[in-house]
């Protein structure tokens, strides 16, 4: 294992020292290119030049740092909340296997609450303050961090928790002698991944109505049309997100931690009878529309904005005007589904693609995989106005959020499945000197499958973040945009009825997902079904 | 209709930070009344009045400690007040009517721009100055707000379908990028960053083609109105002074508002072009007879035929005008 | 308590769901196994002898039957540590030092902790030195020779062995089956050796089962009345040959399940 760890961190030095340009230099070429790129397009008001960019961070520098400091200090409480409970759920799941897919499934549905519906929901149920800032933050790290500590917690192997047991310690000595430092790696894993989200949720909080802090700038500059600032915000939220990525993962390497065996859940393994699923499915639903009115019930909501589950049947089903209510809603959805569903595909395919394209070629790794990590922590509110100045409003500018979106944590996951092709199959493939490609489809291919279906399922709340943040932010269409308008006309009936579709949508989406990979994965990887 | 008491933040570690202070604030004469006013959008001189209302310590010296909460894209206005988080919310007649019609129990108390701020800005070299010009234009708006184009159209007597509408989010950044000939806009803003900018442009307003919806409207509950007057009235006399001084002196709420704010990334120059632009919106003759806010049968009738074009019936009800009375009176 | 309790078997059948149908791993057997003798299990691969381990261990309940040690069951004797296992991969846990895995042996049976002990039993295996390194950091048989210091750490009155050499290599596992035996010996608890090594179950226990292969039935029992210490001499004597021959013989004849069929 050492050993392994050993080449991992001796590969990308390696490589990078047989890149032909030192980095200092590569970095002001491009920096020059951007520079003349901006001179030359000032007029269309797109792209702001590296220099204005500087300039405006030192002549507004006061301003920035305290707009800086509010959103992260939001940031790192929700950081805080939202690891917590993520490995909280992960422990509950882990003592209480039963209820595994009820959690997960509870727990899928909430981190598919879209932002542009839940940050006005919570504006109202805090009042002022921080408390959407820290709550959208939370909500936006939680899921990626239960995922792989679940992983992490049952990582360990059965010959530890025999050992546990032959001294006839119970679960909790297992938990704490077995399963938690087991976890680690995955939790520092799952802690890089939230650092810059986090960071996300903050900003999309300040929406809601804040006195300051980054996400409040971003609003005044792009309706100022001041292209500096706007650009220097988005060159800051990069930058932390970055930071912070890096931060934890070398916090990581500091503690010595083993790099994680697998990166996401192996997905839920088929159920012995036949009508366990469909019944766990009934079941995870009551359970969310008790959730959901018991909530509203026990706050003493007003029905006002904070429609019941019955209001919404009402709404769409038995109330007047109920048709053209479910036309406008299900028009909506569709509209994005049309956007979503090629994003998704792009994304993942080219994901799956340069990684496949990577492993032929691994002299390009040296210099694409760094990069993709950095670019993976941009937070998409940075990166979705920019992409759409730059490729129009339409299909194919939300298209590509969507795919951006997806493609990084896509590829970084292949990458990490073709890595743990077994390396004796790998010999095998070398002693009958194959081709590589060959040896890709042979060996390769089979191995990165599990990694590319578990990155396939996390991506479908990413593409509805994405889709619906796209619509709301830049494109003012489809269903995202449809939750906004709706959220400002006290239209609530049909903001909660969206929510329920979308959250649904999600839901069906996974399943879909999952059901794909388990057809797949039993034809080329059925050890990964057995647990 | 009976409406739950709420706290006022509900859960998770709130502070009651504004009554709070207002208790322990010393040197104060008398105790005040905590009490919110819930913004339309995040901080800037377009609340000049209310900034000095604030500043000039009318609302203090009525027992009042009034805080004030900013909107934003994504900012409730008309919950927070069903809620009684803030006592008075700052909507538009519009978006009030909407929120009644889904059963909110709202009155309008008070009207700050008496001409509704929506303009069509276009470029000087395709200049749009009346609505007939959009025929054959493209416009850029957001589609939450063809009602309006439409209730222009049919005002004006202009063929709608001779209008290609390009889904946009609020910005001018299509407009100057020519991806679209006009946008459907507030005149106090996009019209504004374009100038600053650089980028000269043309804006007509709505309100001076028949588009009568009165704007940041000051709603408050029935139930407020019923129970908790002079908090109504002392507010409300706070900002009729506030926009009176705002009147005499636009640049310094200017000035005001980036000073109050420092985080709020504000432009002095901005914030001086929009104080100014606003000023024909909020003030006319018929605020200099009867006073700021004020509303009359007629105005209200107009009101209501827009409304009803947009889509939004609503009675003439909803406008009552008891509290400006006792302030004005 | 017995120090040194005694193993029944009355009975005892286990077998596991199949795609098809149960698959049965070990045949109703009926056993006593002295206390304070070390028996060995020996069979072809895959025949069973781990089960049959892990249902003395109370790691498995027995489909059928019931197994007694001392005067309480597996499960008893489990619950208040009174047993201690040397698993076939050493089952380290890899964030803990080695000295801190063989001291978990004696906090996971809750006795008081005794760093001179754990010293001790470090220097017993050879390990002096190793205190601080990461299991990652050991040869194989080291990782073995850690793994049985936890499993006496606890001071069980049984001791189970599986395969604890199967992943050293020759000369390391010779030199095990010469320094380890004494360990054990001295403190004298009930233990139950898995092997399919023939010289090393003669070499280091006092009787042993030869099992069938799937399900796994005793094809013989064998007493090995050598005397102890059993050094590097013993090898060579007459005594042991014959023996090693015998259990060669009894493997032989039951190599294959056909053979058990024809019984």
């Amino acid at each position: 294992m050492s050993a392994g760890r050993g080449t991992l961190r001796g590969g990308p030095a390696a490589l990078r020292a047989q890149h032909p340009l030192p980095r200092g230099l590569g970095l002001l070429l491009v920096l020059l290119i951007w520079e003349g790129v901006a001179r030359a397009t000032a007029g269309s008001f797109i792209i702001a030049a590296p220099s204005q960019i500087a300039g405006y961070m030192v002549s507004h520098s006061g301003l920035l740092w305290r707009a800086f400091g509010a959103t992260l200090a939001s940031a790192v409480q929700g950081f805080v909340w939202g690891n917590l409970a993520g490995v909280l759920l992960a422990l509950l799941v882990v003592l209480l296997p039963r209820g595994e897919r009820l959690l997960s499934a509870l727990a899928l549905l909430v981190f598919c609450l879209p932002l542009v519906a839940t940050g006005p929901i919570l504006r109202v149920l805090y009042g002022p303050g921080t408390g959407p800032q820290v709550t959208l933050a939370a909500l936006a790290v939680y899921y990626t961090t239960f995922l792989p500590v679940l992983v992490g917690l049952r990582a360990a192997p059965q010959g530890w928790f025999d050992l546990v047991r032959s001294y006839g310690r119970g679960r909790m000595t297992a938990l704490r002698e077995v399963r938690l430092p087991a976890a680690l790696p995955y939790l520092v894993a799952g802690l890089q991944i939230a650092a810059p989200a986090a960071f996300l949720g903050a900003m999309v909080g300040e929406f809601t109505g804040a006195e300051r802090g980054l996400g409040v700038l971003t609003v005044r500059a792009l309706r100022a049309l001041d292209l500096p600032a706007t650009w220097a915000i988005a060159v800051i939220a990069a930058g932390v997100s970055m930071l912070a990525f890096a931060a934890v993962g070398a916090l990581g390497r500091r503690l010595d931690l083993a790099p994680p065996e697998v990166l996401m859940a192996p997905p839920v393994a088929r159920s012995r009878r036949p009508w366990e699923a469909p019944a766990q499915a009934l079941l995870a639903l009551a359970a969310a529309l008790l959730i959901w009115k018991g909530s509203m019930e026990v706050f003493g909501l007003p029905r006002f904005f904070a429609k019941r589950p019955e209001d919404v049947w009402f709404y769409l089903v038995t109330g007047p005007g109920a048709e053209a209510q479910r036309a406008r809603l299900f028009a909506a959805l569709g509209e994005t589904l049309a956007l979503a569903g090629p994003g998704y595909l792009a994304g993942l395919g080219l994901g799956a693609g340069l990684a496949l394209l990577l492993a032929l070629a691994p002299r390009l790794g040296g210099a694409v995989i760094p990069l993709s990590i950095a670019l993976r922590s941009i937070p998409i509110i940075a990166t979705a106005p920019l992409i759409v100045w730059a490729l129009g409003r339409g299909a194919a500018g939300t298209i590509t959020v969507v795919a951006v979106m997806i493609f990084f944590p896509t590829l970084i996951a292949c990458r990490h499945g073709l890595a743990r092709t077994p390396r004796a199959v790998l010999d095998l493939f070398e002693v009958y000197a194959s081709s590589p490609l060959r040896r890709l489809l042979g060996a390769q291919l089979p191995a990165m499958l599990p990694a590319f279906f578990a990155s396939a399922r996390m991506a479908i709340p990413a593409a509805i973040l994405a889709v619906t943040t796209a619509e709301w932010l830049a494109t003012g269409r489809g269903i995202g945009a449809l939750m906004a308008t709706v959220a400002s006309t006290s239209d609530y009936g049909m903001l909660w009825s969206a929510i329920a579709l979308v959250g649904l949508a999600a839901v069906l989406a996974h399943a879909l997902v999952a059901a794909l990979e388990r057809a797949v994965l039993a034809r080329t990887s059925a050890e990964q079904l057995a647990r | 209709m009976h409406l739950p008491t709420l706290t006022r933040r509900l859960f998770l570690g709130g502070t009651l930070s504004t009554a709070g202070a207002a208790l322990l604030a010393p040197g104060r004469a008398r105790a005040q009344d905590a009490v919110a006013l819930q913004l339309s959008w995040l901080h800037s001189v377009q609340f000049g009045g209310s900034y000095l209302a604030r500043k000039n310590g009318y609302w203090r010296d009525a027992g009042l400690e009034v805080s004030l909460l900013p909107g934003g894209p994504n900012a409730p206005v008309e919950p927070p007040v069903v809620a009684g988080t803030a006592l008075v919310g700052i909507s538009a007649a519009d978006y009030t009517a909407a929120a009644v019609n889904q059963g909110a129990p709202f009155r309008i108390i008070g009207v700050a721009m008496q001409k509704n701020p929506f303009a069509i800005a276009s470029l000087p070299d395709n200049p749009v100055n009346s609505p007939a010009d959009l025929v054959g234009k493209k416009i850029g708006m957001a589609l939450a707000n063809t009602p309006v184009l439409e209730a222009l159209c049919s005002i004006n007597g202009v063929d709608i379908g001779g209008i290609e509408v390009v889904p946009t989010q609020y910005d001018a950044a299509p407009l100057v990028q020519g991806q679209v000939d006009c946008l459907l806009c507030w005149a106090t803003d996009l019209p504004v960053a374009m100038e600053i900018q650089g980028v000269e442009s043309v804006t007509m307003l709505l309100a001076d083609h028949g588009y009568s919806v009165h704007s940041q409207t000051y709603i408050a509950t029935e139930d407020s109105l019923a129970n908790r007057r002079d908090q109504l009235v002392a507010l409300m006399k706070g900002e009729v002074m506030g926009w009176q001084d705002y009147q005499a002196d636009p640049e310094a709420a200017a000035a005001l508002s980036v000073e109050m704010f420092p985080d709020a990334g504000l432009d002095l120059a901005t914030q001086k072009l929009q104080a100014e632009r606003q000023v024909p919106l909020m003030f006319s003759d018929l605020t200099e007879a009867e006073g700021f806010g004020w509303f009359t049968e007629e105005t209200v009738a107009a009101n209501v035929e827009t409304l009803k074009l947009l889509g939004k019936p609503v009675s003439p009800d909803l406008w009552d005008r008891s509290i400006l009375e006792e302030v004005h009176g | 308590m017995d120090r040194r309790p005694d193993i029944h078997l009355a009975g005892v059948a286990k077998s596991f769901a199949g795609a098809i149908r149960p698959v049965e791993a070990v045949a109703p057997v009926d056993l006593v196994l002295a206390g304070g003798q070390m028996t060995a299990l020996v069979g072809p691969s895959g025949c069973g002898k781990s089960t049959l381990l892990r249902l003395i261990a109370g790691l498995e309940p027995p489909s059928e039957g019931r197994i007694t040690i001392g005067t309480e069951s597996p499960d008893e004797l489990r619950q208040r540590a009174g047993l201690a296992v040397a698993f076939q991969d050493a089952a380290l846990l890899p964030w803990r030092s080695v000295e801190g895995n063989i001291a978990l042996g004696r906090a996971l049976a809750r006795k008081p902790r005794d760093p001179g002990m754990i010293r001790e039993l470090m220097s017993l295996v050879g390990l002096s030195g190793f205190e601080r390194n990461r299991p990652a950091e050991l040869s194989g048989g080291m990782r073995q020779r850690a793994a049985i210091a936890r499993a006496l750490a606890g001071e069980p009155e049984l001791l189970l062995l599986d395969e604890p050499f199967a992943a050293v290599d020759a000369l390391t596992r010779d030199r095990l089956n010469t320094e380890l035996p004494p360990l054990w010996e001295a403190r004298g608890a009930t233990s139950i050796l898995v092997t399919h090594s023939v010289a090393e179950a003669v070499r280091l226990s006092d009787r042993i089962l030869v099992l069938t292969p799937r399900p796994a039935r005793i094809a013989a029992d064998i007493p090995v009345p050598l005397p102890r210490p059993r050094g590097p001499e013993v090898l060579a004597s007459e005594a042991f040959r014959a023996l090693c021959t015998e259990v060669t013989d009894a493997l032989r004849d039951h190599q294959y399940p056909e053979s058990v069929a024809a019984q």
